[in-house]
């Protein structure tokens, strides 16, 4: 789970990175208060879970005499769809370098990845496409708690020394909190010392329980339904609603549904060894999207009893068509059920796939 | 075969619990119809001395060492506890470490590995389904009903979609020497550059269907690193970008862990991509002409 700009520099904060002088706002009038401690210019920058939030105006300048007018304005506002709820009112730094550090984990390497580079700030993917020899990389070994010294001289090189503490901070960060990301873009410096610009922070959605973070913000409100049952659930904006078990059979499925020059609606993973009450939800859940005009359920494993899986389909008397492909035990007593109550039932991905584009084409 | 066969004597950690009760009966089951040793030895802390259909269990990797000849692990305990699980079977001097178990923590699963690596150790997953070696060995939740002895080698970032690819294998009558489940998660032990290698010394491989997701590098790193004719499947050409990883994902990864890129990838290196997978078997038949 991301989080937001606010939460992520009180996370750098913390661990002693500094960070611009800045408040949480939830409507214009919080703003009066702090006026005299954000200067003469500062920023305004909307906490929406959303990228770039920037370019879609969700960062306005203001000063003192247009600031509050200027808060009044971002707050009616609407980024990409979502309504601005909450704004950081933040100092505006005097920057004399922008500076790029990040600590993410490696495939390849198994390990913790630290980037740095003196030339940060917005461009930085234009950097690394055209310029990557700027891009300093160095692992980190994960059974140490801190890194070693040699390491951060390696990436700093010339750039100033003050940056070296901030870098074993933000990999102290890294691991406490579970990051899978932890990005300081830009880190930049100014007369009054290095500064943590803007932050973002990714925790591992596997790590939230320990974090203690009780609810997974990046889902939408029907995907939380959905955890709730153990399922995962994407929503897209096609036709076909699409159950499988499995992450990689389900993409596969989806993969199937545009070659065949269909659009998929959501779709929903059901897991292993689906018991009926189980593919029951799943059903109804990937139903009660409006888009829906069909559902294909592929289902495949040794584990999975075709006779629940029917009952599920059964019980959960949808009034979208269901096609169905089933592979594992108790198959033929799976079919049976379902053709009796008139539900259709094909034997590879291929055919379900291909008549759920007919139906919906 | 890779990584074990019949003689290897395979322990279960986790071995009380509801899945590796239910395993350990469908991996003997197994063992039984090709006449391997299967499981020998179960580990839950604090059950020793109970047995799980006819399965000794010990209260630690070590006590169950002792008294068994003992190759491979299978991992079914707890994400909070999977971590540690690897590491006490490759102290134990373990060498094939299969962790079925999903949702680790990523920094455990990373300080795990590396741990197992010092060991000298190889880890299989985790997240993954484990592996199957037809008529030799099965160490993990694959459905052995759908395999087949052959000498196409199967590699797969995924469960069900593997179970899938060898069934379509199967009725196609092409059999598979091993097909190895690597794990869906960020960070796994074994990738497929590991597995390749491997099947580079097995005699039995001729050919590889290598099976990849939307995400990372590590399939283009594979076919970058073998001689053996590869046929390739990635899934996720139809998802929507991964926008969270920030800068450093695209930086990493050049901006191309999409599976259209992917593919553009394989193919430069001369490897055919599937853009089905009931495309795989004749992919497999006509490209290489292997006897399977």
């Amino acid at each position: 789970m991301k989080l937001r700009e606010y939460e992520a520099k009180n996370v750098l904060w913390e661990a002693g990175i500094p960070v611009p002088a800045g408040f949480l706002i939830r409507s214009a009038d919080e703003l009066t208060p702090h006026l005299g401690a954000l200067g003469a210019a500062f920023v305004l920058k909307a906490q929406v879970d959303v990228g770039g939030r920037g370019k879609a105006g969700g960062i306005l300048m203001a000063g003192k005499s247009d600031g509050t007018k200027v808060a009044k304005e971002l707050f009616g506002k609407q980024i990409k769809g979502l309504p601005v709820k909450e704004v950081l009112a933040e100092q505006k730094l005097d920057i004399q370098h922008e500076y790029y550090l990040s600590i993410t984990v490696d495939r390849s390497s198994k390990q913790p990845l630290i980037l740095f580079t003196e030339a940060g700030g917005v461009e930085i993917e234009i950097t690394a496409r055209e310029h990557p020899e700027l891009i300093k990389k160095v692992v980190a070994n994960p059974l140490m708690k801190d890194l070693p010294p040699f390491l951060i001289r390696e990436l700093i090189g010339k750039a100033p020394k003050e940056i070296g503490p901030v870098i074993n901070k933000l990999y102290k960060i890294f691991i406490e909190k579970d990051a899978l990301l932890a990005e300081i873009n830009p880190l930049v410096t100014t007369p009054n010392g290095v500064f943590a610009a803007d932050a973002k922070i990714i925790v591992d959605d596997n790590a939230l329980g320990r974090q203690g973070i009780a609810m997974n913000r990046d889902l939408s409100e029907r995907e939380r339904e959905a955890e709730k049952h153990g399922f995962s659930y994407v929503e897209l904006d096609g036709a076909i609603g699409v159950i499988g078990n499995g992450a990689g059979l389900t993409m596969a499925t989806l993969d199937l549904i545009e070659f065949y020059g269909g659009k998929a609606a959501n779709f929903l993973d059901v897991g292993g060894g689906a018991e009926s009450e189980r593919v029951m939800n799943a059903v109804r859940l990937v139903a009660s999207v409006p888009s829906v005009k069909v559902i294909v359920v592929n289902l495949l494993g040794g584990i999975t009893k075709c006779d629940e899986v029917a009952k599920g389909i059964i019980a959960a008397g949808i009034s979208q068509k269901v096609i169905v492909r089933l592979a594992g035990t108790n198959e033929a007593e799976g079919r049976k059920l379902l053709s009796e109550k008139g539900y259709e039932m094909l034997d590879t991905m291929d055919l379900v796939v291909k008549k759920a584009v007919q139906v919906t084409a | 075969m890779i990584y074990g066969d019949k003689k290897t004597g395979v322990l279960v950690q986790g071995a009380t619990g509801k899945q590796g009760e239910f395993h350990i009966g469908l991996m003997n089951a197994y063992a039984q119809q090709v006449g391997g040793r299967g499981v020998v030895a179960g580990v839950t802390p604090g059950k020793g001395g109970q047995q799980v259909h006819g399965v000794p269990v010990f209260n630690t990797v070590k006590d169950a060492m002792k008294e068994h000849d003992i190759g491979a692990a299978v991992i079914f305990v707890p994400a909070g506890a999977a971590a540690d699980a690897i590491m006490e079977e490759a102290n134990a001097g373990i060498r094939t470490i299969v962790c079925i178990t999903e949702h680790i923590p990523v920094q455990d699963t990373m300080k795990a590995i590396a741990y197992a690596r010092m060991e000298g150790a190889s880890v299989i997953g985790p997240n993954c389904p484990g592996l199957l070696s037809p008529g030799e060995v099965k160490m993990g939740i694959m459905p052995a009903g759908l395999f087949s002895h052959g000498n196409v080698g199967v590699i797969s970032r995924s469960g069900t979609l593997t179970y899938e690819v060898v069934d379509e294998l199967t009725r196609a009558g092409i059999g598979q020497s091993t097909v190895v489940g690597i794990g869906g998660d960020p960070v796994i032990g074994q990738t497929f550059v590991d597995v390749l290698e491997r099947f580079e010394n097995d005699p039995q491989t001729k050919a590889v269907v290598l099976i990849g997701e939307v995400g990372g590098n590590l399939e283009e790193e594979g076919a970058k690193s073998t001689d053996l004719p590869i046929v390739s499947y990635i899934a996720g050409v139809s998802a929507p970008p991964d926008k969270r990883m920030g800068h450093a994902g695209a930086i990493v990864e050049g901006g191309e862990g999409d599976a259209r890129s992917k593919i553009a990838r394989l193919k430069k290196h001369g490897v055919p991509v599937a853009s089905r997978v009931s495309e795989i078997p004749d992919m497999v038949r006509e490209r290489f002409r292997c006897h399977c």
